[in-house]
């Protein structure tokens, strides 16, 4: 710098900088920390100076969405998406929004700890590399949460080398999404054990079957594009949707026709729909939809078989009919033949693989066996193994096994004969309560990583992640304390990991993709690819690498399409749906909380939507105290009069009733997962909405008290309770 | 600063900034809600205070019902928010001057420091859109590390409302000045509007006819809500169906 450069010249070119390097990029471990300054005392001259954003992976749910996130002074302020992200172009959900408020959240696991005592790292990486070392590889397992992200193949790497069993995947979402059912259908069906996308935005007609694609159903924000351009009505006719439910989902609430069907009869209609549709258009009838009497089917399901058939016409006159299966729908014991059943309507659409039909997902970069999480059956499998003494060490990173799942499969009983269970949990959680040692992991907005998108955008993705903050807290990267721990025990697990640090771990997996072509960046070494690679937020391909459905088989299926079978005496059917704005893990954030929910506005707390006829009958207002009841178990609720739900059915919604994670989330609601059997269907799918239960009022609602709501703005408590708005 | 006798009702057909709506691509998914509230520092209140109406969202989906099982419909959802009304009906009840229109930006301004809460402009909204703080609400720490320095944050006995991201407006036309350019349509937009995953909003000027926005809000199927009262609202809403 010459002595005559002035200090106008030096801001026209900080400036300057400023504006070309808007997305910042950290280029190696070195850099990894940015310095965080208390407001008070930051220089008077700062408090209008420039903020920072870095691209990173939003890790609220495990579909994968890119973020920018705004810092300034080394604090994280907001998250917005990334423009250029393939999955989710610059848009986010209601969590990616207040991921924040678990970064910066009052609650959190500050230090390594031994049931609550702190200890320090060294120490900890000694347990872990003893549990490592001391326990038979057979004997160890790694439960994690559904996305798979780096830690995944750094453990699926440790397990290939030792003989460990392989690391499993598994969250509440992946559960009540059925993507289990979904990959197993698609297989079946379509000759691909993937999951299957649905072109929603260029199709015509859209059949869903319990789908909530618009809330949590494995990528909303993409689905919600393309449900966005359905109803674009500029280019096209705007696009014709239809709803099969027994409650009118939040999804389903943006639906042209709701069919209120009776719940486990799904497969019958889709076929029904089909045979009629057949026949309409006339030719062969295929042989998939040979077995069922329309007729018959109207009558089981309450579906008039005027509507069958006008929906069937539908189906036979117009291009772009797609069908969606989904929801409480698979999660019943006929669930593989809903999925099946639907996917041959789209067979019989002919839209295989077309635009506005059904592809198949293509595969992320850098490939493992990842396509799918766990089901909840492999899940009762790893509980027996923890129960009879063949697991002695549990490694827990991302997953709250013992809130997320039924208690009928009893993973709490399971970890209690489990010698050495090591929790990794950024929060404090139900199952890190009963861990024997809690070492934290990062928050993701402090993490390094990166995650596969699975399914959502056409192009293969590897979705980057770097930590936009420093630290907050004494917490360590899960990836590191592996890896040093794997350095300590020797031998195999030291051959397997043979990195400085996670970084090193995640250069060498991302430099992998320099050789690949059609790249959305290339650089000549190394460095400068990681580089891109944090600064774009991630690597894909340009082109679409969609795959294209076998369409043989799918309309020659035998289908088994009985109703669903239901457990349990009571006379209702009950339908867990998960809440749209808390999903498995949001029940920690206040704003989450406070956002009130699509269709009944309650906030910060559980309801149990009854018909308004049917609670007449029970003499059940709004606000009262009930309580519902399965063979599995009871919980209890206030009521909430829901206009669009069949009068046989409830409906509970899943995230609230933490015993154990953070101010926000405890004692609060109920979980309707206690009122759960462990009953599987032929995927191995949890049969979530196969039970039965009984409905009684406990105490009449009180002033003061009841369901905290928006409806009307105006609020319900005090003089609006128990009158009709 | 405005001083009161500045202060004039607009008479102008349009505003400034202005948004339009599409409620049949609002699936009622509450980003927008969430990133008003990330963006703006908005307080939340916990159960009870949220029970008895006194939360602080700057804008809310509402929707109504129709009919009864097995007709049952629901109505398209429909996010409410300040209008930014040309002609509002806030502004000449408020004694302290703290609501005004702002003819720099023709939007109404809530001056937070001149508030002394008698809560008349929330009041005589017809759009129940304004809130207002009841008590001090508390962010235990360290969550106030995620408030946004451009935005003022407010205490007990305030009331605030949606400034259509007025902070932003700022800094985009603070870097257009420095660049010697007019703000380009599109080059920023409000929190709500960045967030929407269907794009149903959609924010920019509306006095430009060249702007998305205006050329969405003379379509011709758009309706502004409780127009009928005279208020000049800016936000125009596509009832779908």
């Amino acid at each position: 710098m010459s002595e005559q450069f002035s200090r106008r010249d030096f801001l026209k070119l900080a400036g300057l900088g400023a504006a070309t390097t808007a997305i910042l990029t950290g280029c190696g471990p070195a850099s990894r920390y940015v310095k965080r300054e208390p407001y008070q005392q930051m220089p008077e001259y700062n408090s209008v100076g420039q903020s920072t954003y870095y691209a990173t992976t939003c890790r609220e749910c495990a579909a994968g969405c890119g973020l920018i996130v705004r810092t300034y002074q080394g604090r994280a302020l907001k998250t917005e998406g990334n423009a250029n992200h393939p999955l989710n172009l610059g848009k986010t959900c209601a969590r990616g929004q207040a991921t924040l408020q678990g970064l910066y959240n009052p609650d959190r696991v500050t230090d390594p700890n031994k049931a609550g005592a702190a200890m320090a790292w060294d120490a900890a990486i000694q347990v872990v590399a003893d549990t490592l070392a001391n326990y038979k590889p057979e004997e160890i397992a790694f439960l994690m949460g559904t996305a798979p992200d780096h830690l995944f193949d750094l453990v699926t790497d440790m397990a290939n080398a030792t003989g460990m069993n392989a690391p499993i995947r598994f969250g509440a979402l992946s559960m009540f999404e059925a993507r289990a059912t979904l990959s197993k259908a698609a297989e079946e069906a379509l000759g691909h054990f993937s999951l299957p996308w649905f072109d929603v935005g260029g199709a015509q007609v859209v059949l869903s079957f319990g789908a909530n694609f618009l809330e949590t159903w494995l990528s909303p924000v993409s689905y919600t594009r393309g449900f966005a351009g359905l109803r674009e009505a500029k280019t096209k006719v705007r696009g014709k949707f239809i709803q099969f439910e027994a409650r009118l989902s939040a999804t389903g609430a943006k639906a042209d026709e709701w069919v209120p069907l009776r719940p486990g009869t799904e497969a019958l209609v889709a076929l029904a729909i089909g045979k009629l549709a057949a026949e309409i258009r006339g030719g062969a009838l295929p042989r998939v939809f040979s077995g069922v009497e329309p007729i018959d089917v109207a009558a089981a399901s309450d579906v008039p078989l005027e509507t069958l058939e006008r929906i069937a016409g539908l189906v036979a006159a117009s291009g772009g009919v797609l069908a969606i299966p989904g929801g409480p729908a698979l999660g019943q014991s006929n669930g593989l033949a809903v999925a099946e059943a639907v996917l041959a309507l789209n067979a019989f659409a002919d839209n295989l693989g077309k635009p506005g039909g059904v592809y198949i997902s293509g595969l992320a970069p850098a490939q493992v066996e990842y396509q799918r999480a766990a089901s909840a059956q492999e899940m009762q499998e790893l509980a027996d193994k923890m129960a009879s003494g063949a697991i002695k060490a549990l490694f827990v990173h991302g997953v709250n096994p013992v809130f997320e799942l039924p208690v009928s499969i009893d993973f709490k009983g399971a970890m209690a004969n489990v010698e050495q269970v090591i929790s990794f949990a950024t929060f404090p959680d139900e199952t890190s309560s009963l861990a024997h040692y809690v070492f934290p992991d990062h928050h993701g907005l402090e993490s390094w990583g990166y995650q596969r998108v699975a399914t959502g955008a056409a192009q293969p993705v590897l979705s980057g992640a770097q930590p936009v903050v420093s630290p907050f807290y004494n917490t360590r990267a899960t990836a590191d304390v592996l890896i040093a721990a794997a350095q300590l025990a020797g031998g195999k697990f030291a051959e397997a990991l043979p990195y400085r640090d996670e970084v090193e771990f995640l250069n060498t997996k991302v430099a992998a993709l320099m050789a690949e072509a059609d790249g959305s960046f290339s650089a000549p070494e190394a460095v400068t690819f990681m580089a891109y690679f944090q600064q774009y937020g991630g690597w894909w391909k340009k082109s679409s690498a969609l795959a294209t459905p076998a369409s043989d088989k799918a309309l020659e299926q035998n289908i088994a399409a009985a109703e669903a079978e239901f457990s349990g005496e009571g006379e209702f059917f009950l339908v867990p749906f998960v809440s749209p704005t808390l999903a498995e893990a949001g029940a920690n954030k206040p704003w989450l909380q406070e956002l009130p929910d699509p269709t009944t506005t309650v906030m910060w707390n559980t309801w149990v939507e009854i018909n308004p006829k049917t609670a007449e009958e029970l003499g059940i207002a709004t606000d009262d105290l009930v309580k519902v009841s399965s063979e599995a178990g009871e919980i209890q609720a206030y009521a909430y009069l829901y206009p669009a739900i069949r009068p046989d059915t409830v409906a509970i919604p899943y995230g609230q009733g933490h015993t154990a994670y953070g101010r926000y989330a405890e004692n609060r609601g109920a979980n309707p997962a206690n009122l759960i059997s462990g009953y599987f269907n032929e995927a191995g799918d949890l049969a979530f909405a196969g039970m039965k239960v009984k409905v009684e009022k406990i105490s009449s609602a009180v002033s003061g008290a009841g369901l905290s709501r928006m409806e009307s703005g105006m609020g319900v408590y005090g003089d609006f309770l128990g009158k009709e708005e | 600063m405005i001083r009161p006798d500045e202060i004039k009702m607009s008479t102008e057909e349009t505003g400034k900034w202005g948004m339009v709506i599409d409620q049949d691509l609002c699936t009622g998914c509450q980003a927008c809600v969430a990133a008003c509230a990330m963006e703006n520092n908005i307080s939340f209140v916990g159960e009870e205070d949220s029970g008895y109406g006194r939360s602080m969202h700057w804008m809310r989906i509402e929707r109504f019902w129709e009919g009864e099982y097995p007709e049952v419909k629901m109505t398209p959802q429909q996010p409410m928010l300040c209008q930014q009304c040309g002609h509002a009906t806030c502004e000449p009840v408020c004694p302290a001057f703290a609501t005004v229109h702002s003819q720099a930006e023709q939007l109404n301004l809530q001056v937070y420091n001149r508030c002394v809460g008698t809560r008349y402009c929330a009041n005589n909204c017809p759009y129940q859109v304004r809130a207002f703080n009841w008590r001090d609400y508390q962010r235990p720490e360290p969550l106030p590390n995620q408030l946004n320095p451009d935005v003022t944050v407010r205490r007990m006995g305030v009331m605030e409302k949606c400034t259509f991201c007025i902070q932003r407006i700022h800094k985009a036309q603070d870097k257009a000045k420095a660049e010697g350019r007019e703000v380009v349509d599109g080059e920023f937009t409000t929190a709500c509007a960045q967030a929407c995953p269907a794009n149903a909003i959609v924010f920019g000027r509306v006095d430009n006819p060249e702007s998305l926005v205006s050329q969405l809000a003379h379509e011709g199927h758009g309706v502004k809500h409780l127009e009928e009262l005279g208020t000049l609202p800016n936000v125009t809403y596509f009832k779908g169906g």
